[in-house]
Formats: C-alpha cells, sequence, structure tokens
C-alpha cells in the first residue's frame, strides 16, 4: 500500500473515530435528568416563559436530531456558541485556557521525551552501571506518585518551605500583562512555571526512560549492531545506531502521550491553580455549562485522535517495513 | 608469509558457574589469498576463534593464553580504538544470519557507505560510486543501493553483506557460516560468488561452517574442531579424501550426501563434552567408536600423519577405522540391510486429490467496496498426492514453494480452500465431523524446533502423557505406552529421561520426547515439517534413523518435509519435489535422484554440496528465485527461469503426467535427459552472456568517458 493511500485511511478512520466521540458526549449530556435552566426555575429565579425563551435561544427547544446535527456542524466549524452561564462565546473561555495549557504541559513533555529518552539509551547501553539503576529507581519513584502528590511537595519544599517560587497562579497578582509576548515571556511566568513544569517532567520522566532503555537493551545483542561493530564503529556511533532503532517506539509512545495530555491534567491545574482547560472543564460541569463542556471535551478528545493518527504517521515514516506492509 | 597465525590459542569464557573452556590450544595460519576453512558442529568454537581475530568477544570472555598475529602484530591487546581502525580497513566479516545482520532502519547503500567514510577521507559521489562497483560484483542492481533490507529476499541480503566485506579490500575476510540457512540453491549461488571474488580479488578468506559439504568445495586448507580442540587440520583434499582422525570421519559420514539411498545414516552417539574444565583426555573419547584407555591420558597432541596433521592415539590404524567408519554398527546402530527387502508399502493412508490452499492478499477497502477480485497467493496449488503404511513419502522443496502449508492443512491445522483429503479412505471432513480427538489420534504433527514444541515446565513423563489423557486412556495403560514410546524414540533406559525437564536435554534429546509425543497416540499418519534441520549433523541422522524404523515397525505413514534434499534422499521410499505450490515431479527416491526429469527438480538436487573433494560438481546457477505464487502467468511456472521454455511452454500448463514412467512424473514437456548439458552448462553461458552484456556496456562507457 503506498504512503498516499494509508494516510488517507488514516485520517478517515480518526474523522470517524471523533464522529463517535461526541455523539458520545452528546447523548451523555442530554440523558442527564435536568438542564441548567430547569435548576433556575426551582430556585424561583426565572419564570417558565422566561425559560422557554433561553431555550429557545439555545436551540433546547427544537427536536433532538435537529440539535444533533447543529452541534456536530458546530464543533466540527469549531463554533462552540455561547457559554449558558458565562454569557460569552465558549471559545473566549476555552481558547486562552487551552493555550495555557499547553504553554504549560508541551514543553514539559517534549523536554521529558528527549532528555529522559537519552538517559534510558545511555542506561540501556551501559547495563548493570549505577547510572542505570539510579535513574530507574527514581523515574520509577515519580511515576508511580500520582502528579498531584509531587505537585504538593514541590510547593511544600520550594514554595513554603524555601519560598523560592510562588505557590499560586500564572503570573502574580500585579501583573497586568497585554498581549502573548508580555504573559509568557516574563520572568514573573517563569518564576510560577518551574514547578508546575517541573512536576510534569519528573511524572512522564519514567515511560520514556524505561522504554528507551528497554528497546537499547533489546538491540543490544543484535546482529545489526555486531555488523556495525565489526565495521569499526566507535561506541558512540553504535549506541546512536542503537536509539535511531529505538526511535520508533519513543516516537509512537511520545504521540500518544500527547494525545493524553489531558489526562492528568486535571488534578495539576488545580494544585498548582493552573488556569488551563482542565480547571476550565471542572467549572463548566460544577455549572451545567453544556457548551463549555461539550466544547472541553470535544477538543480532548480530538487531541487523542490526532496524536494517534500522528503517531500512525510517524511510524510509517520511521519504519521502512509499515509502507510495504499491509497497513 | 602467512597474514594471520594464531596460535596455541586458548580462550575462557567467564560464567556465574563455572568457566567455559570454549577453544584450548587451537594453532592454525592463513595465507595470503588463500581460502581456509574451519569445520565443526555447533559448540565446537568456531564462531569464538572468529570474534577473537575480529576483537569482538563477549563481555565474559577472555583471551587466557595464546597470540593472534595478523601480519606480524599481535592482535590481542589492541586497545578498542585500534581495533576501530583494523575492523573492515584490514578484515571484514561477512555474518551467518544475513536476515537480521542489516541495519532495518537504513538503506543499504547507506550501510556500506557508512564503512567507507568511516575508515576513508571520500566524498558521498566517490563512496556511492563504490558501492555501485561492489553491488555489481556480487551481482545485486546496482540501481537498488537506496533499498532497504526488507525488501530483499535473504540471498539478496546476504550479497549484500558481501558486498559490504568487500567494499575496502580488506586482507581478511571472514565469513561465519555464511550459507547457513539459505536453500541449496541459492547456497550454490554465493558459494560461486565467493569463490570468484576469491580468484578476482586478493583477500583471503576465513570460511566457518557446520557444512562439511561446502567446506570441502571451497576451501584449500581446513581444520576440523571438536570440543575446542582441532581435531584434524591440513589440505582440504587430504582431510575430506583419507581422514585420519575419528572425529572426521564420524562427521562426514553422517553428512548426508544426495546419491547415497537407503544407507542407514550415521550418527556419533552421544553429546558434547562439558567443556567446564580443560580436557584431561581426548574431547572425543565418550563418543569415539574406537577410544581405548590410552585415550585417557590427557588430548591427543596433533601429530603429521600423511600430508595432514591428526590428534588421535590412533593415527597408525588410520585405514581400518576409515574402513570401520563407514559401518553403521561400528557407531552403535543396529544394521539396516535387511530393511529394503523385508518391506512393502501397505494400503493407502493418505489420499489428496487436487488440495488447494489459497491466502487472499489483504486489498484496499475500496477495492473490496467495488467488489474487485482479489489476488490470491495459491500456497498449494492443485496437489495430488498418496502415502501408503510403511512409507515414507519425502516433499522437498526451497522456502516459500508450499510445502509446510501443504503439511499443516493435510493435519487440517488449516482450513483447505479446495480439493479433497481422505485418511485411510474417509474424508477428512467426515473424521473431524465424528471426532475431531479421533481425528487428532490418528493424524500427528511434528514441528521443527524442538526448543519451542515442548513445554518448559512440563517433565517428559507429562508431556509424552498429555495426548493419552487427552483422549481419556487410563493411568496404567499410559505409564506403560509413555514408558514405551519414550524408549522407542532410543531415550534409553527411559527412567533417566521421564522425571527431566526440557531445559536438561540436549536439542536431540528434545526433538525425540517430541517424537514421542506424536507417536504415543500410535497414529496412522505422522507428519514431519522439518523435524531435523535445527539440529547437529551428527543427530540428524539419529532422527532420521528413528523415524525410518517406526515407519517400518508400526507401518506408520510419513510425510516428511524438508529442505534438506540429501536427508529425504536417505530416508524417503518416494520424493516429491514442489515449486509454487504445485508438485512438479514425484517418483521413487532413486527415480527421481538419478534421473529428475523436471529441470526445476534437477537443478535442485545438483545443487547439494558434495563432502567428497574428488568430486568436481558443476555449480547450478539457476537464475532469479523463485517470484511470489500471486498472479502467475499462463503456462508453465518454471518457464521464466526455464532454459528450456519454449512457447509450447507458455501457452498451457503441463499437467503432472506429461513425463511419465511407471510411478515416477514430471510436470514437463521437455523432460530433462541430460542434467549437465542442458542445464548446468546452459545457465552458464547464460550468466556469462550476461557478463559479457555488462563488461561490454562498461567498455562503451569508459571509451564515452575517454574522449
Ligand atoms: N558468552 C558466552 N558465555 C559462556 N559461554 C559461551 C559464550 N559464548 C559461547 N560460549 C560457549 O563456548 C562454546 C563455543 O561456542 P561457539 O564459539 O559459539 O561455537 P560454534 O560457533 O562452533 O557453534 C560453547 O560451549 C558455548 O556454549
Ligand atoms: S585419541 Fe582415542 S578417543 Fe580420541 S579420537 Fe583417537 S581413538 Fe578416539
Ligand atoms: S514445461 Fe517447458 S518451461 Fe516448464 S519446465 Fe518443462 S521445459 Fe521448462
Ligand atoms: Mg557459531
Amino acid at each position: 500500500m503506498t504512503f498516499r493511500r494509508f494516510l488517507i485511511k488514516r485520517t478517515a478512520i480518526a474523522a470517524i473515530l471523533t464522529l463517535v466521540a461526541v455523539s458520545v458526549i452528546f447523548a451523555t449530556l442530554r440523558m442527564l435528568p435536568s438542564d441548567p435552566f430547569s435548576g433556575l426555575v426551582a430556585s424561583g429565579a426565572l419564570t417558565p416563559s422566561q425559560v422557554e425563551e433561553l431555550r429557545a435561544l439555545y436551540g433546547l427547544d427544537e427536536p433532538i436530531w435537529v440539535q444533533y446535527l447543529k452541534y456536530i456542524q458546530n464543533l466540527f466549524t469549531f463554533q462552540f456558541g455561547l457559554s449558558l452561564t458565562q454569557q460569552r462565546p465558549v471559545s473566549e473561555i476555552i481558547g486562552p485556557a487551552l493555550l495555557n495549557t499547553m504553554v504549560l504541559l508541551l514543553p514539559a513533555l517534549i523536554t521529558t521525551a528527549i532528555v529522559s529518552s537519552l538517559a534510558g539509551m545511555y542506561a540501556g547501553w551501559n547495563r548493570g552501571s549505577w547510572f542505570e539503576q539510579f535513574s530507574i529507581i527514581t523515574t520509577t519513584f515519580f511515576r508511580a506518585t500520582p502528579i498531584f502528590v509531587t505537585g504538593i511537595f514541590l510547593l511544600i519544599i520550594f514554595s513554603y518551605g524555601l519560598g523560592w517560587f510562588p505557590a499560586f497562579g500564572m503570573r502574580s497578582s500585579m501583573a497586568n500583562p497585554e498581549g502573548l509576548a508580555a504573559t509568557y515571556l516574563s520572568v514573573d511566568f517563569l518564576k510560577h512555571y518551574i514547578l508546575p513544569f517541573t512536576a510534569t517532567v519528573l511524572f512522564y520522566s519514567g515511560d520514556f526512560l524505561m522504554l528507551a532503555r528497554n528497546s537499547v537493551v533489546e538491540r543490544k545483542g543484535s546482529e545489526f549492531l555486531k555488523l556495525h561493530r565489526a565495521k569499526g564503529l566507535s561506541e558512540m556511533e553504535q549506541l546512536g545506531r542503537a536509539g535511531r532503532n529505538s526511535l520508533l517506539p519513543l516516537v509512537t509512545y511520545f504521540a500518544l502521550r500527547t494525545g493524553m495530555l489531558f489526562q492528568g491534567v486535571i488534578t495539576l491545574e488545580v494544585v498548582f491553580a493552573w488556569p488551563g482547560i482542565g480547571r476550565a472543564l471542572v467549572q463548566a460541569i460544577l455549572n451545567q455549562d453544556y457548551p463549555t463542556v461539550q466544547a472541553a471535551v470535544f477538543i480532548m478528545a480530538l487531541a487523542v485522535i490526532v496524536m494517534n493518527l500522528t503517531a500512525d504517521i510517524a511510524y510509517a515514516r520511521l519504519d521502512p517495513t509499515v509502507e510495504a506492509g499491509d497497513v | 608469509m602467512s597474514l594471520l597465525e594464531v596460535n596455541d590459542l586458548k580462550i575462557k569464557y567467564r560464567t556465574s558457574e563455572e568457566d567455559v573452556h570454549a577453544v584450548n590450544d587451537v594453532s592454525f595460519s592463513i595465507g595470503e589469498q588463500d581460502n581456509y576453512g574451519l569445520v565443526g558442529e555447533s559448540g565446537c568454537g568456531k564462531s569464538t576463534i572468529a570474534k577473537t581475530i575480529l576483537g569482538m568477544l563477549d563481555d565474559n570472555g577472555e583471551i587466557a593464553a595464546g597470540s593472534v598475529k595478523f601480519k606480524h602484530r599481535e592482535l590481542a591487546d589492541l586497545s578498542e580504538s585500534e581495533w576501530q581502525d583494523i575492523r573492515w580497513e584490514e578484515i571484514s566479516y561477512i555474518p551467518q544470519s544475513a536476515m537480521d545482520s542489516l541495519d532495518p532502519v537504513m538503506t543499504v547503500g547507506a550501510q556500506i557507505r557508512q564503512a567507507i567514510h568511516k575508515h576513508r577521507d571520500t566524498t558521498k559521489a566517490e563512496a556511492d560510486e563504490r558501492v555501485a562497483e561492489v553491488f555489481e560484483i556480487v551481482g545485486l542492481d546496482p540501481a537498488r543501493t537506496s533499498d532497504y533490507p526488507h525488501e530483499f529476499s535473504g540471498g539478496m541480503r546476504q550479497r549484500v553483506t558481501i558486498a559490504m566485506a568487500l567494499v575496502l579490500d580488506p586482507d581478511l575476510i571472514i565469513a561465519d557460516e555464511p550459507t547457513t540457512g539459505l536453500d541449496v540453491i541459492v547456497q550454490d549461488k554465493i558459494i560461486d560468488k565467493l569463490l570468484e571474488i576469491q580468484d578476482e580479488v586478493d583477500s583471503s578468506m576465513l570460511l566457518i561452517t557446520h557444512d562439511v559439504g561446502v567446506v570441502a568445495e571451497t576451501c584449500d586448507e581446513v581444520s576440523v574442531l571438536y570440543g575446542g580442540k582441532v581435531m584434524e587440520q591440513g589440505a582440504t583434499y587430504d582431510v575430506f579424501m583419507h581422514p585420519t582422525n575419528p572425529y572426521t570421519m564420524g562427521l562426514q559420514n553422517a553428512f548426508p550426501v544426495v546419491d547415497e539411498f537407503d544407507e542407514q545414516a550415521i550418527s556419533i552417539p552421544g553429546s558434547l563434552p562439558e567443556l567446564t574444565e580443560e580436557p584431561t583426555g581426548c574431547v572425543f573419547r565418550n563418543r569415539c567408536p574406537f577410544a581405548t584407555e590410552e585415550c585417557e591420558d590427557g588430548h591427543p597432541p596433533l601429530t603429521a600423519n600423511g600430508g595432514q596433521l591428526s590428534a588421535c592415539y590412533h593415527t597408525d590404524k588410520a585405514d581400518e577405522m576409515r574402513e570401520a567408519a563407514a559401518e553403521p554398527e561400528t557407531w552403535g546402530l543396529e544394521g539396516g540391510d535387511d530393511r529394503e527387502t523385508s518391506h512393502e508399502p501397505g494400503d493407502v493412508i493418505l489420499e489428496t486429490d487436487g488440495l488447494e490452499k489459497w491466502f487472499k492478499q489483504t486489498q484496499s477497502f475500496i477495492d473490496d467496496m467495488r467488489g474487485a477480485e482479489p489476488d490470491y497467493v495459491k500456497a498449494v496449488n492443485g496437489v495430488d498426492l498418496t502415502v501408503r503404511q510403511g512409507e515414507i513419502l519425502g516433499v522437498a522443496g526451497e522456502s516459500g514453494c508450499g510445502k509446510s502449508t501443504l503439511g499443516e492443512v493435510i493435519a487440517a491445522l488449516q482450513p483447505r480452500t479446495g480439493g479433497d483429503i481422505y485418511i485411510d479412505g474417509t474424508s477428512v471432513d467426515d473424521l473431524l465431523a465424528e471426532s475431531t480427538k479421533k481425528f487428532r489420534s490418528q493424524v500427528q504433527f511434528i514441528f521443527q524446533d524442538p526448543f519451542d514444541s515442548l513445554n518448559p515446565r512440563q517433565r517428559v513423563k507429562a508431556a509424552v502423557a498429555e495426548p493419552l489423557k487427552i483422549q481419556g486412556y487410563d493411568q496404567e495403560t499410559i505409564n506403560r505406552r509413555v514408558r514405551e514410546t519414550v524408549s522407542d524414540v532410543g531415550l534409553n533406559p527411559p527412567e533417566k529421561y521421564l522425571d527431566q525437564l526440557p531445559a536438561q536435554l540436549s536439542g536431540g534429546e528434545r526433538q525425540r520426547v517430541a517424537i514421542a509425543q506424536a507417536l504415543v497416540l500410535q497414529p496412522k499418519l505422522l507428519i514431519c515439517d522439518e523435524p531435523a534441520s535445527m539440529l547437529d549433523v551428527s543427530l540428524k541422522a539419529n532422527i532420521l534413523n528413528i523415524l525410518r524404523e517406526m515407519a517400518d515397525k508400526r507401518d506408520i505413514g510419513i510425510v516428511y518435509i524438508s529442505h534438506d534434499l540429501a536427508s529425504l534422499t536417505q530416508i524417503a521410499n518416494r520424493l516429491a519435489v514442489m515449486y509454487l505450490g504445485r508438485v512438479v515431479e514425484i517418483g521413487d527416491t532413486r527415480d527421481v535422484v538419478q534421473n529428475p526429469r523436471h529441470p526445476y527438480a534437477a537443478s535442485l538436487l545438483a545443487a547439494s554440496p558434495q563432502t567428497d573433494p574428488s568430486v568436481n560438481r558443476q555449480r547450478v546457477l539457476l537464475p532469479g528465485e523463485p517470484p511470489n505464487p500471486v498472479n502467475l502467468p499462463g503456462g508453465c511456472n518454471f518457464a521464466p527461469r526455464c532454459p528450456k521454455a519454449s512457447e509450447e511452454c507458455r501457452q498451457a500448463e503441463p499437467k503432472r503426467s506429461a513425463f511419465e514412467d511407471g510411478g515416477h512424473e514430471a510436470a514437463c514437456y521437455f523432460p530433462v535427459e541430460d542434467v549437465e548439458t542442458e542445464l548446468l552448462a546452459q545457465y552458464a553461458r547464460n550468466r556469462g552472456q550476461a557478463k559479457v552484456q555488462s563488461a561490454k556496456e562498461e567498455s562503451i562507457e569508459e571509451s564515452v568517458e575517454g574522449e
């Protein structure tokens, strides 16, 4: 199968999966016994006729399949509508929150992927060394500890104890930056950034380290490395080839991990009071703010699916045999 | 002047229990432009020596004594960076398993270029040019240098590694089992290539192999190794013409040769010595039929005897020993002379009629939707066979010809696509419908790998009893039958083996347990897929003998599937040769081997190496490799490679009975009369032409460049 055909097939599958995911969200939310407005009626804040008007405004009075079609159409054109509780477009709530999350998680993930993988490869190559044992023990420890626990400890030590870093939020309450550059490129931001960043890096380091180590260990006795050695390659060059051959599982895992980026994000953002998408989702659920919940979940689902697709493509690109095989 | 001198080399491996003395006082030397052979069975230390010469001993290995001098320079105390300069520049290496010796994520061209850049200061263009050159030398298309390893077949990958070994014009090339695992025809072409290269470039070669035939045909000088010791050393011709050492004799006689029929295969009893201490007596003494008390007094020194050196106290009686060694009785085997006469095959036990197994190729979703007819791999394509009681039918063919699929389909391990199978006159479908259990008790299967086929936690007793338990026999019968069968397959006394775990058994013993497992239900039909191909020659013969005996004694019909023609001719009553899913020739083994009529069968038979160094065999340079059996063109499948093909062959496919003489059939319109002139000479000529052609093109190019 050619790479093009492979790509088309995978993209189609990804699109279908996304559709299924958002349909499930739709169904789940509609199956909840109440909507936010009935709550308002019960508390006497609105009259039933006012509620009818509101429902019409949000399209909630239409037949369910019309709602569904509109919902799908809107999601896939990234029109998330108005928030039910905050009187502003959902995209205005979700957009900045998403950006904040990305700014925190992506660099952390990339850093840990690169650093831990390299360390893992080195550890695998020098099997039985103290470096190997030490690195495995530490990273496994952080992997086993929930991210918010690590977070709390970091806060206790470096923020409350040593007072090096602020404990709360993304910027100090004084700062009121304008524009992206001023928001994300200030010393103040960096101070707030370091602890949650460190917690994330530590949390994910174990996976990459073990994966890299194991694949290098697996390759180490291989015939092709023997031949590389016989050709006169130096130790580091051989490790380089072993590393290149281990790249496949690593990149795949990186892509999958990025897709599941939002998994641990809720507790992390709550502990550090980071104004990201996780916190936004929690608030929206508490407020029964359908459109915001739908949008947040859609984006998270989309991330998983898109990154799975990326993983597939990376796989095909990195492994010359995939293209020929029946994918 | 000698290029490489190995003197009194001792190599030890440290392990958690005891040290392994893998190589003990080995000396030999290789001159310039020499082909030197190291031959011996697995574990004799061949690879250890090779790795030492490359400075690549495993981490737990060390040179305990002795020296390795290359161009008068001691290699034993080089540092790793000094080694890095010598490797490939002066000593290169052709690995055994070309299948996984190439970096899977690097194009083959890049892998070869890497070797050039590592040692020479060249531009990429110059390196590319050199890569193309060596590709040409080994007979690969230079346009394919940017392909990845998986895009090549096994034989072609081995050519890539040979090209790589040549690229820097090293002084010494070490080839560790370069043809093991390749099909005979491919092996023959690779050997031909190696010899041709040997003529053209002036590297020396150290060829390491367990295959007596390959050494006998390629090397000028040879050392026969056993248990880390040199047993015999000298000119290949002398060593294999007049062996003076009992081990050499055993090895050579155990090695099956295609045109030796019905001779009971010779196997060396016992197993390899433990190498946990330095030998205190002759290393071969516990398996040697000529051992005397004297043989306990330390390993015998290598002494000159005729043209060669031999390590044996009794070399003065070499002639007598040689004569005795040809008799199976000498090696503790019962005489097999009365076998052929005593036996007439009985009733037909297996019959297949137009048996087919097609595998659907995966196709795109859209083609599926359009209802396009998918492509099929016709792995088994209209096969008619019969097997009688007490008869062994050999099925031969190269990898991919469909022989394993055929075996699995007959054993109902895979569903068939078409045709019929009858066991004892009843259709397999009826048997299976009646009772799967019963069918399984009548038809048994033995797999290739003795290491995978046994459960590592199950003792021999439990393993052999399991099929009986499943069939619901009572405990007493089970015990009796298990003991009988274990003893029948030559594990005697049974008590010694019943409570052992697979890990405590040698490879040969494990395979015998697997056979016992298959035989314990007293099946009518036994299907063996390469049951001995993982075993050393001295043990292989043993398995063959057991199967032969079972067929004779218990009247079992056996289908023996193998790519190893020599083993097949020893054991099979009738032989079927497969090509691309079809049986192209079938008949009594003797008829097929002595008078093959189908050009493919004839080529396959002619490609088996000979252990007799006085035979000058012409190589089989059959062009190409078997194509993938998808969408084959009409007409004879072999036509694209057949030197005798004519228009008629491409028109319609020949029936299997196109040639018929008694039970001997061949699917060919123009049956072969004389293999040498009609085929081998023809192949050589065609290839010569192809070469002249490319040489011409080259000279034209050169003259163009010259202007
Ligand atoms: N790394 C190792 N550690 C311990 N024993 C080894 C090691 N490599 C090989 N051996 C042992 O050394 C002996 C010779 O092995 P090898 O040179 O591979 O033989 P061959 O290539 O002739 O099959 C065998 O007994 C084998 O089990
Ligand atoms: S020395 Fe003795 S045991 Fe060794 S090969 Fe000669 S006869 Fe056999
Ligand atoms: S039928 Fe023709 S092409 Fe086929 S094997 Fe015979 S001679 Fe060759
Ligand atoms: Mg070996």
